[in-house]
């Protein structure tokens, strides 16, 4: 959409009971469509995700709304993340530095913002318009890295997605660095589990996230499937896992994997 | 199979590492808790690759590193390493390291490194 753009009446398919076809209206602070107006300082979160079998936009105020654009997804995806209510703050970034603990080698560095709504991070550039969930962050520290050929102190966040860990580097000024670790941090902070654990049990999540099956935990640990049962359950209840069997398999959620993150980091020091 | 040296001093990386590797078809050739035993171990067993902690008591993992690689130039060492330890996997790259992972890993990642050091993808 151009700057010189003032409305964009573009065909869109909202969910509502099934996709039913219409028209969305974009202005340069709204987005109508199906009797509905949202003003983007009133989207309370964004994000692009599979629904009811299509490649949809959710767009959260109050309730969610499903939006398809079709061709155009991208272009719109792109205009709203910029448009979001939002604490925003111009950086480089590197995103992925690193997936699944192996580095990405073909992320560059691009110029643009972190921008931080109620409910993500986004590193938005003319590229990449990439969101963090608040639940999906792992940790945030300071290090030192080569950009260009300096050596510069970055911020390393590192987060979840599809179940990998994931690390991202930004820089920007020092100041605002510290501002910006400090926010980070808080929103991790509210997202840990409030009990601790123990080291088995963080032996286990590991283990988990490794993609080891409960077999082999059971033999790396030798406890009985019993005992690797009862476990299994403390870290369902603290929401760091759920089951997908019946025979106490289970998976990560994203808080999960991010406490493993956190408890690597632990060991290595 | 190649054959894998792995280099860690907590002895629940070492089984997990064991298993993955197990599990992706390398044999293992013995398992060492610090740098030192590492070194003496590579001399015995002549690995095909060696999984490298980096913080380690006795001798870290660069310091044993410059040891195997003066040992035998063209050792396969891959290195594992947290979120943080850049400089020290710069370090080692520059001393011949031939990979790095970064814990927390994902197993068919480890895999994928390892096979790709071993010249087998």
């Amino acid at each position: 959409m151009s700057s010189g753009e003032r409305v964009l009446k573009i065909p869109v398919e909202y969910f509502d009971n099934g996709w039913k076809k219409g028209e969305a209206v974009i202005t340069k602070d709204a987005i109508s469509f199906a009797g509905n107006t949202i003003r983007f300082k009133e989207i309370q979160d964004l994000e692009r995700l599979k629904f009811e079998g299509r490649d949809a936009l959710r767009i959260k105020k109050d309730g969610n709304y499903y939006l398809d654009f079709g061709s155009r997804q991208n272009q719109i995806f792109k205009y709203l993340a910029f448009n979001l209510k939002s604490d925003r703050f111009a950086v480089y970034f590197l995103s992925p530095a690193t997936r699944g603990g192996v580095v990405v080698s073909d992320s560059k560095w691009e110029k643009g913002y972190l921008s931080i709504t109620d409910e993500a991070l986004w590193f938005l550039s003319a590229s990449k318009q990439i969101r963090i969930s608040i639940q999906n962050l792992g940790s945030v520290e300071k290090d030192i890295r080569t950009v260009g050929k300096k050596q510069r102190v970055v911020l390393v966040v590192t987060h979840v997605e599809n179940g990998e860990v994931i690390t991202s580097f930004i820089l920007c000024p020092e100041t605002t660095m510290d501002m910006l670790q400090e926010y980070i941090q808080t929103f991790i902070e509210k997202a840990k589990p409030k009990e601790k654990l123990s080291e088995v049990e963080e032996q286990i999540l590991t283990m988990v996230y490794t993609g080891v099956d409960s077999v082999s935990v059971e033999s790396i640990l030798g406890v009985t499937t019993e005992e690797l049962n009862r476990m299994y359950d403390r870290l369902v209840d603290l929401g760091l896992a759920r089951v997908v069997k019946i025979r106490k398999e289970i998976e990560l959620t994203p808080r999960g994997v991010a406490l493993v993150s956190e408890i690597m980091k632990k060991a290595a020091r | 199979m190649p054959k894998v040296l792995i280099v860690d001093d907590t002895a629940f990386m070492r089984k997990l590492l064991r298993n993955i590797l197990f599990s992706g078809g390398f044999d293992i050739a013995g398992e060492a808790e610090n740098g030192k035993q590492a070194v003496e171990m590579y001399k015995q067993l002549k690995p095909d690759i060696v999984t490298m902690d980096i913080v380690m008591p006795e001798m870290n993992g660069i310091e044993a590193l410059k040891a195997i690689k003066k040992l035998d130039p063209n050792a396969k060492v891959v290195m594992c390493t947290a979120v943080g330890q850049e400089q020290m996997v710069k370090a080692a790259i520059k001393l011949g390291a031939k990979g790095y992972i970064v814990k927390p890993f994902q197993a068919p990642k480890v895999i994928e490194e390892l096979k790709k050091v071993a010249g087998m993808s």
